[in-house]
Order: C-alpha cells, then sequence, then structure tokens
C-alpha cells in the first residue's frame, strides 16, 4: 500500500477502505499501489471483478482521479504506469490492458479490450444470450461477448476527453489522441490524431528524451 | 472482490435503498418489472417528472450509474433485459428503448435541444433559468421523441438526438452522433453518424 494514502484495512480479504472517501466502497485486494499513488474514491473500483493475483496495479505517483472507473472481468489485467494521470477516464477490460509511463486520460475518455469490429461479428441471437446472461448474474457483469484483444498506451501518451481506443489498439510512444476521437487501428509513434475515424494531423518532435525525463524529475517533483 | 457496498437493488417506487451512497429515494411514478435493478437513487437526481408513470421499465432490466433526466412532462419507457451503464437519458418528452437494449458507457440519448434555437429566444430562456426567472414560463423548446427499438446495441460514448428512431437489431458503433434514423440491422459510425454496413 502507498505510504501517502490514508487507509484502513477492512475484514474482507485485505481490500481497503480509504479514510476519506464518500463512496462506502473499498480498494480491492488485488489492486497492487506503488508508492505515492493517489486514489480519490472507490467509487470507480465497484465493478471491478479480476480474480488475477494483481488484478491492478498503479504505478509510483500515478493519480486515479474523479469517476475514473474500471470495469474489470474475471480474466481482466491491467497495468498503469508511473506518473501516469487517469482523470475521469473508463477502462473496460477481459484480457488485458498496458499504460505507460507519464500518460495523461481525461475524463469521459474509454479504453476497451472488448468490444466488436463490426455488426456482423455480433449478431442478433448473440447480443440476446450476452443480455439474458448479465441479468440472471448476481453482479449484473455482461459476459465476455467478443474476443479481448490488448490494448497498449507507450509511454507519455495524451488521450483528450470522450476520446474511445477500441480494442487491439496501440498508442505508439508520445502520442496525442484529440478530444471525441475514435481509434480503432496503431496510432505511430508521436503522431497527433483527430475525428472520426481517427487520422494523423502531425507528428510531434520526439523529445522526450530520458535526460528530459531526469530534468523533470528533478525540477518538478517536490 | 467483494466489497461492503451492494452493487445493485429492485427498482422499487418510493423505496429508500439500504446502504445507497445517495440521500435519495426511488420516485413514486416509477413501474418496474420482475428482476428489473438499480445501483443507486442518484440516477434520479434529475427526475422531475409528475407522469403517472414518468418511467416504465420491464423485467430483468439493469440500470447502473446512468441519469435518468426526466422534465416535468416526460416519459422513459424501457423495455425487458436492457441494460444502461453509465449513460444519460435526457428527456422532455418521450424516450422508448425496446427490449433487449444494450446502452454502454458514456452514451447520451436526449429528445430535445434544451434550449431553443432562434436568437432571441434563446436570450429570453438564459432570463428564465437565471436566478431571478421564472422557470415555469421558458419559451417553447423543440423536442421529438427518440425511439431506441429491440436489440440495438449503443457503443461507448456514441449519442443519440431528439427525432431519431434506430431500427431493430441496429449497432451504434463507438463515439458515433447519430441524427437520423438507423435502418433495421444497420451499423452506423462516426460523426454525423452513416450507414456502414447493413
Amino acid at each position: 500500500m502507498s505510504e501517502n494514502i490514508p487507509t484502513e484495512l477492512v475484514s474482507n480479504g485485505g481490500a481497503r477502505r480509504l479514510e476519506y472517501d464518500w463512496y462506502p466502497g473499498c480498494i480491492p485486494a488485488n489492486v497492487r499501489l506503488g508508492e505515492h499513488v493517489y486514489i480519490d474514491t472507490s467509487y470507480g473500483f465497484a465493478p471491478f471483478h479480476s480474480e488475477h493475483d494483481t488484478g491492478l496495479a498503479l504505478g509510483d505517483a500515478s493519480g486515479a482521479y474523479d469517476r475514473t472507473t474500471f470495469v474489470v472481468g474475471p480474466r481482466g489485467r491491467i497495468d498503469v504506469g508511473a506518473y501516469t494521470v487517469l482523470n475521469g477516464a473508463y477502462l473496460v477490460c477481459n484480457g488485458r490492458i498496458e499504460i505507460g509511463d507519464h500518460c495523461l486520460l481525461a475524463w469521459g475518455s474509454v479504453l476497451t479490450d472488448t468490444w466488436p469490429a463490426d455488426a456482423g461479428s455480433l449478431p442478433v441471437a448473440l447480443r440476446r444470450e450476452v443480455l439474458r446472461a448479465a441479468a440472471h448474474e448476481p453482479t449484473r457483469s455482461l459476459p465476455v461477448f467478443a474476443e479481448p484483444r490488448a490494448v497498449v498506451l507507450e509511454d507519455n501518451v495524451w488521450v483528450g476527453f470522450d476520446a474511445v481506443i477500441l480494442p487491439g489498439v496501440r498508442l505508439g510512444r508520445g502520442s496525442v489522441v484529440g478530444c471525441k476521437t475514435i481509434v480503432a487501428a496503431d496510432v505511430p509513434p508521436y503522431a497527433v490524431v483527430v475525428g472520426s475515424p481517427a487520422r494523423v494531423v502531425r507528428y510531434l518532435e520526439a523529445d522526450d528524451t530520458e535526460e528530459a525525463r531526469a530534468r523533470a524529475l528533478r525540477e518538478y517533483a517536490r | 472482490m467483494t466489497t461492503e457496498t451492494r452493487l445493485f437493488y429492485k427498482l422499487e417506487p418510493g423505496a429508500k435503498l439500504p446502504g445507497d451512497w445517495f440521500a435519495g429515494r426511488i420516485p413514486l411514478n416509477v413501474v418496474a418489472g420482475e428482476g428489473t435493478v438499480i445501483d443507486s437513487s442518484f440516477c434520479f437526481k434529475h427526475f422531475y417528472s409528475a407522469r403517472e408513470a414518468g418511467l416504465r421499465v420491464g423485467r430483468h432490466t439493469t440500470i447502473w450509474r446512468a441519469s435518468l433526466a426526466a422534465d416535468e412532462g416526460a416519459v422513459i419507457e424501457i423495455g425487458d433485459y436492457c441494460y444502461i451503464a453509465n449513460a444519460s437519458l435526457v428527456c422532455s418528452e418521450r424516450i422508448r428503448i425496446g427490449s433487449r437494449v444494450l446502452v454502454a458507457g458514456g452514451v447520451t440519448i436526449a429528445d430535445s435541444d434544451f434550449h431553443p434555437l432562434a436568437p432571441a429566444a434563446r436570450l429570453a430562456d438564459t432570463v428564465a433559468l437565471s436566478p431571478v426567472g421564472d422557470r415555469k414560463r421558458r419559451p417553447a423548446v423543440e423536442t421529438r421523441p427518440v425511439v431506441i427499438e429491440d436489440d440495438v446495441w449503443i457503443g461507448y460514448n456514441a449519442t443519440i438526438l431528439k427525432g431519431v428512431t434506430v431500427g431493430a437489431g441496429a449497432l451504434v458503433a463507438p463515439g458515433a452522433l447519430v441524427v437520423r434514423d438507423v435502418p433495421p440491422g444497420a451499423e452506423v459510425a462516426g460523426n454525423p453518424a452513416v450507414v456502414v454496413s447493413q
């Protein structure tokens, strides 16, 4: 557990309660927190059902703010890197989501590893089966209705508000996804993409060197 | 993982949900069938419908972190086996959702434009809505009912605007902004949404 979050252990298997939390929930025991992690509230952990030993790892000095939500199925596992800011993001994971260091995810952004590629892969008979199964499941979780395909955000990626990152997508280092952009294909490093479907509008200078990172930590950390 | 909180409660008119984090109640003018559940009374924070059944829901439907915003004269209808997760329904007149409809996270469905288009009327609306204004006498706002037919799935962050009918079995892609009717069985995507497959 991070040194900096005031928490108290509750009796149910190592789940932790945030002392300042307005929501009467817990951070599940299989959420691993690095040093100096900050979490606003357990509100976003209500749909977290991962059965992995570590279902979510939040890297050193990362933060999960506001209504950042982790909709994670039994087989889902999410890794979040150091200094990454999850500011109201919505993460849907039944397989694997990897987020690198120094990423920024804005409010309303969605990362999902489970959504059909097209209507043909989601016939009406399957849709009916999925909703029937969810309705008779105590947690009302949706069963996995499409083969999960990993979503990967390399280091220093910025995802704007209300953007959607679809299954199988890799966002290259330093790339930027504009607000409300729908990303269905890989984005090259340092590209800026906007629109629906997403298109590259420019490339940024790759100036986020190891030296730039060391300087930032020296100058901007307390 | 188990937490101390209950995820879902039976949707019952007038109920105070035990352990609900929000200190509200389910409105009295809600009709819901067997097996239909909701996570919190917070879903009704903006529910002002004064109709006899302002919200009518069928059986075995799941409503989770949805905003059911309804004006005084509004009626929201939702069928059986629907799954409404983290979405906003903003209703001035009528939003009708069929059976076996999935509404994914971040979706907005609205049957009005919220304010008049014409500049003078819009200016008047800011006065009526202001702290010194009379909200009961706002200038008229155009509303047109929204219909989502059976077996439709609506992807993350999609938006369905007033007057739209989404035909049975259609798929609305994530992020689509739908301003025109969607034929049954079609897939639509983009802003504005266009048919990408039939």
